[in-house]
């Protein structure tokens, strides 16, 4: 019998096929195959192929856009926001409607075509974290900005449309549903227990004998949530209660490269090369901050396409139950 | 200049990427050819699914529509609803049913190539077996949809079909819109989806059509592009309120609707579900003022680009396509 979870901070439910659980190789992933590096703008020498830089991470002296960078961050082509101009908010009739206002921005992650997190070592992997951090505490002081969205999509089934490793920030000057949703959930749990329904999951999956638990470092914690939406999704959390993660110090963000590498690379063993999304939840800005939330980020294999249902329902089965995902990454 | 629009009913902004701005035959997709081998769900091949749970004949006898139980089913109604805590989760066992309901014994993908007759009894059968679900009062709510082809979750065997799944549960995207939909009236002691059509029809730059007493529409606010909503412009909760020369009616509009995405998107996997006010139950909490402050509708989701990180993270949708221009695409084909 399949068995029907709770999400405890949105309280949405996921079917979870517990009865049959489907193992890597039950997913019929299309094998990757590289389109190659020719005409790459984010390669060594086609620096000139993109927008003009915002921000670089190079350790040796260079001219502004050329090679020599381990991060490079450059405006999105093609932005689905603009940073110019008002947001001029106003109705039509029975709708509401605002310029789209905004910053879309392009995270390169390392100059190296074919490499992706788990092939890099633990200090360009920290370069990117840093960059991250960086973009969102310089975003943060526009104060049209509510939200600084991070985020990265691998392989064309996830949407990515390069190939090449990159993330991607978006600014937007309005509070997503789903964070805001976590948000107001996180907020309805502290009122009535006084506790971060973070940390109680925590906590709990701790206890538990840590049978959803991946990888356990000195401020972090990998680990399959019970009600996860995805097969072999899974979670990164920092242990002690933080709401921001543009406030995360070095000493923490070294330990996390470390972990998210780590993590992401017991994925591709267990998965092989495979699409997947993540992101990184964390607290809103230039709005009253909200204590009771605590930043962490999401990552989300993309092993079946998404049906009718689920868009139509918000309703998720899952094929692997997160037991099974943590038991196979814990192992590999 | 890109614009950010915030749909009425959910409060979920969408943006709408101007810039980036596709017209149909900018969306290029890759045909997948799966191997079809023998069809299970054609006339004549009737053993080689389960055995069927209903079935509309014709007076020889043979079926037009079959339902059968699906080959594979996430609820399943074996079991008793036992429901635990478990640290800070909620656990349940995953009772309901799903089911397969087989469109046509001919071996025709799409639904929009089916007969208005034939599509009028797929609705029929919808509202059968809703019916039957209803009567487990441990069901809340039932939920019709269709997945076509490869893109939108449907598998290799190119026969039309849709599904009906029962759950104990009311689905989080549905409760948010029972939510919305009450909250609005609560404030404006009216149906957001009636004042949507009001404004609809003043306006006119959203409406594909309006025939048979059912507005089909680009929403304002959409989170795919060319993503269409077909509704009663009469008020009225319940999908399965509908009488029979509505339910004709509603299939000629399916039939165009659906014809009108196959010819000018170059027949495009979508998926469509069916959003109705959830069974009437007597318990306490349950929404008392459904019957004036919902409304139900079809939303139809053609799949045209892949959906990132991005929107999976925040609930917020780019859609590049401008509804306006999306609705003149679909009205004048």
């Amino acid at each position: 019998m399949p068995e029907l979870r709770k999400d405890p901070i949105v309280g949405r439910w996921v079917v979870v096929n517990v009865e049959n659980p489907y193992l890597p190789q039950d997913f019929n992933l299309t094998p990757f195959k590289w389109q190659g590096n020719q005409g790459c703008p984010f390669c060594y020498g086609n620096e000139h192929l993109t927008p003009a830089e915002i921000e670089v991470i190079s350790p040796i002296p260079r001219t502004p856009n050329s090679s020599g960078w381990k991060v490079r961050v450059v405006p999105n082509k093609f932005p689905a926001l603009r940073i110019e101009g008002d947001l001029n908010k106003h109705a039509s009739g029975i709708y509401d409607v605002s310029n789209g206002v905004g910053a879309h921005e392009v995270i390169i992650d390392n100059p190296d075509h074919y490499k992706d997190m788990p092939d890099l070592d633990d200090l360009e992997v920290e370069y990117i974290l840093k960059t991250y951090r960086s973009r969102s505490l310089d975003l943060r002081k526009d104060k049209r900005f509510k939200y600084l969205l991070i985020f990265k999509n691998v392989g064309l089934e996830a949407g990515a449309s390069l190939e090449h490793c990159h993330s991607q920030l978006i600014a937007l000057p309005m509070v997503p549903k789903n964070v805001a949703e976590e948000v107001k959930g996180a907020q309805h749990y502290y009122e009535y227990r006084e506790r971060c329904i973070f940390c109680d999951m925590l906590s709990y999956e701790q206890e538990n004998r840590g049978e959803r638990v991946v990888l356990e470092t000195q401020h972090f914690i990998s680990f399959c949530p019970l009600s996860s939406r995805f097969s072999f999704e899974v979670w990164i959390m920092p242990k002690d209660h933080s709401v921001d993660y543009a406030e995360t110090g070095d000493a923490i963000l070294w330990d996390l490269s470390k972990i998210f590498k780590d993590t992401l690379t017991r994925l591709k063993k267990v998965l092989g090369q495979h699409p997947y999304n993540y992101i990184i939840h964390t607290s809103p800005v230039n709005t009253d901050v909200p204590f009771s939330y605590h930043w962490h980020i999401e990552i989300m294999p993309k092993l079946t396409s998404v049906a009718g249902f689920e868009w139509g329902s918000g309703f998720y089965v899952v094929q692997t139950p997160p037991e099974t995902a943590a038991k196979l990454l814990r192992e590999c | 200049m890109p614009e950010l629009r915030k749909d009425p009913i959910l409060g979920r902004w969408v943006i709408i990427a101007t810039e980036r701005a596709k017209r149909p035959k900018d969306f290029k997709r890759d045909i997948v050819n799966l191997p079809e081998g023998d069809c299970p769900f054609c006339r004549g091949n009737e053993h080689e699914t389960s055995a069927e749970l209903f079935s509309i004949r014709d007076d020889k006898g043979d079926w037009r529509v079959r339902v059968i139980p699906s080959r594979k089913p996430f609820l399943k109604s074996d079991d008793k609803l036992w429901k635990k805590g478990k640290g800070p989760y909620d656990l349940m066992a995953a009772f309901g049913s799903h089911e397969t309901v087989i469109e046509t014994p001919e071996h025709i993908a799409n639904m929009a190539d089916l007969e208005v007759a034939q599509i009028k009894d797929v609705l029929r059968v919808y509202c059968i077996r809703a019916g039957e679900i209803e009567k487990d009062l441990r069901i809340k709510y039932v939920l019709l949809f269709k997945n076509y082809g490869y893109d939108a979750g449907a598998g290799p065997i190119k026969h039309s079909r849709s599904q009906i799944i029962a759950a104990p549960v009311n689905l989080k995207r549905v409760k948010e819109e029972l939510e919305g939909a009450k909250s609005y009236y609560n404030y404006h002691q009216r149906c957001v989806f009636c004042d949507i059509c009001s404004q609809e029809l003043s306006q006119k730059e959203r409406i594909v059509l309006d025939e048979e007493g059912f507005l089909a529409l680009v929403p304002f606010a959409p989170r795919f592009p060319f993503e269409i909503w077909i509704m009663p412009k009469k008020h009225s909760p319940y999908f399965c309120g509908i009488n029979d020369g509505e339910m004709y009616g509603l299939a000629k509009v399916m039939k165009k609707i659906l014809t009108k995405l196959k010819v000018l998107l170059n027949d495009p996997a979508y998926n469509y579900v069916i959003h109705t006010a959830p069974f009437k139950r007597q318990y306490p909490g349950y929404w008392s003022t459904i019957d004036d402050d919902f409304h139900w509708h079809i939303e139809i989701t053609p799949r045209l680009t892949r959906v990132a990180g991005f929107e999976w993270g925040s609930g917020f949708y780019i859609c590049p396509v401008l509804p306006e221009e999306a609705a003149k695409f679909l009205r004048e084909i």
